[in-house]
């Protein structure tokens, strides 16, 4: 008489069709990565022009990122000119020097006169010779007011004119401006290449996977006859877009770190010669996580795309 | 009288272009019987099995498996009903860059078999068609002979109610024809239901088992064991 054979723990504990259910998807898992080693350099260079394809919507977010931080900074760096009233003199600027100063959006302020404001115009100007001509100087007094970390140099701005003995206050933000439209522009055409960029990645994989079914078409068809579900049959490709997507997104990263190496010592360069201290940053975390899954759901459906018609084809109407 | 296992109700066949396969077929198949089919070549024998395996569906007519009309099946209950049918193919339809055992316990994963037990099952298949020690082997470095008993060994090793065998003769010699023939008459007398296409009539004659006759797609003789011995 036999005896009875022993049940496992794990087996008490989880029902048997979670069991069946966990050990077709083993199979399909490893069917899926057996079938990708088994031709290592057509894997590799789908993986590849997959990642070269994501890595140019990748490097277009990580540079508008950092245009739109580096544009941040700017402004900071922008100062406020304030021209005063010519009626206005010495003892009227440095009066409203002390009163600027104080305020606490202000980090600093520099006193210009006439006569300094006359020099630096001749030297930009090369005309050192006709201003010595000049009889009487016609610039006023200047002051170049730079705001404390943070502050809307528009608002401060519009208070500085309202102060009396202010003939103008002028602010240079039209380059700015004219920058951030761009930058909105390019973060437009950035989302219309992802959306692009994603259907190609679907493509590809599609591609990829309707050869690799074409590759285990005598494989399909005795898994059908013997029994397998759609489900059964599908899976393994569904994996396989999984893994295909999911290296071509973790590829595509490191293309775009690799590129933010090579440029983080030109652009921290760039920076000093401005004296800012910019430096690049990678693309962060969450987005990576976003990307690499994203890519690799893209690949699953491009694969569920290509395996749904093949499947059609092999049952009977 | 028990349930039958198959059932045709006035089955037709008809395939795109106006081909027609099957015509008013009526015939019913009980648990445990080993039954021939056979006719010439294009007679119907294919389609009829295909009818019983649920890879064609009829185009007129009912065609009932364990009480099920198979023709209104959906999609997706397809596989669940196919898996109890076991089908022996002319061809083996083995798959060549897989070793034999994993050929064999193919239907076992699909049905999301524990290891021990698919290991355990195999190698009882295995022993049953007596190519224990081929288990490792990859089927192109099988004869002919060899690679048909490993498709009855995948068709047999979940223990199907049904086995189906089309043509599984054709390409061996008759000692190898005459051993499959006893694996299948040992197959039925652990009791289950066989159905067997093959026109070599010598052998259907030698065996002694019912004997269907298919002819430009009608049935036109069904032969009791006891005449077939007669």
């Amino acid at each position: 008489m036999s005896r009875p054979r022993k049940r496992s723990t794990a087996s008490l504990l989880v029902p048997a069709w979670l069991r069946s259910w966990a050990r077709r998807h083993a199979y399909s898992f490893l069917s899926s990565l057996g079938s990708i080693s088994r031709q290592p350099l057509a894997s590799f260079m789908t993986i590849a022009m997959l990642a070269i394809t994501l890595s140019l919507p990748a490097g277009l977010y990580v540079t508008l990122d950092n245009i739109g931080r580096a544009g941040h900074g700017w402004e900071r760096l922008d100062s406020i000119s304030i021209f005063m009233d010519e009626s206005q003199g010495r003892e009227k600027a440095i009066q409203l020097a002390s009163l600027v100063s104080t305020w606490p959006t202000v980090s600093a302020v520099d006193l210009i006169s006439p006569e300094k404001g006359m020099a630096e115009l001749a030297g930009r100007l090369q005309l050192d010779d006709v201003a010595g001509e000049i009889a009487s100087n016609p610039l006023p007094w200047v002051l170049e007011v730079t705001l404390a970390a943070g502050e809307d140099v528009r608002l401060v701005a519009t208070r500085l004119e309202d102060v009396e003995g202010v003939d103008q206050v002028i602010v240079d933000l039209q380059w700015l401006d004219r920058l951030q439209a761009i930058v909105a522009l390019l973060r437009k055409m950035a989302a219309l290449l992802a959306v692009l960029f994603a259907l190609a990645v679907m493509f590809v994989i599609g591609n990829t996977v309707r050869m690799e079914i074409n590759n285990r078409h005598q494989e399909i068809r005795v898994l059908a006859l013997i029994g397998a579900t759609d489900g059964f049959v599908r899976r393994p490709f569904l994996y396989s877009g999984l893994w295909y997507g999911l290296a071509g997104g973790v590829l595509a990263w490191l293309l775009t770190e690799l590129g933010l190496l090579l440029l983080a010592g030109p652009v921290e360069r760039l920076s000093a010669s401005y004296a800012g201290t910019f430096a690049l940053s990678s693309l962060p975390a969450g987005v990576v996580a976003l990307f690499a899954g994203g890519s690799g759901l893209l690949g699953i459906i491009g694969a569920w795309l290509v395996v749904e018609r093949h499947l059609k084809s092999i049952h009977p109407e | 009288m028990s349930e039958p296992l198959i059932r045709f109700e006035q089955v037709a066949k008809r395939y795109p272009g106006g081909v027609h396969a099957l015509e008013e077929i009526d015939l019913q198949l009980t648990a445990g019987e080993m039954v021939f089919l056979t006719g010439h070549s294009g007679a119907g024998k294919s389609t009829l099995l295909k009818l019983v395996a649920l890879l064609e569906r009829p185009s007129r007519g009912r065609v009932l498996f364990a009480g099920r009309n198979v023709g209104q099946l959906s999609r997706r209950h397809i596989p669940g009903l196919r898996r109890r049918i076991g089908i022996v193919f002319q061809d083996h339809a083995l798959l060549a860059e897989r070793r034999v055992f994993d050929n064999v316990a193919l239907p076992l994963v699909i049905a999301g078999t524990a290891f021990p037990e698919i290991r355990r099952r195999v190698r009882a298949a295995l022993d049953q068609v007596g190519l224990l020690d081929k288990e490792r082997v990859y089927p192109g470095m099988l004869s002919a002979g060899q690679q048909q008993r490993v498709g009855v060994a995948r068709a047999i090793v979940a223990r199907p109610s049904l086995l189906l065998a089309d043509e599984p003769t054709g390409n061996l010699d008759p000692a190898l024809s005459a051993e499959l023939m006893r694996l299948f008459m040992r197959l039925n007398e652990q009791g289950m239901t066989i159905l067997i296409a093959s026109h070599d009539l010598t052998l259907i004659r030698r065996l002694g088992r019912r004997v269907l006759v298919l002819d430009k797609g009608r049935l036109i003789d069904d032969v009791s064991a006891a005449q077939v011995g007669a």
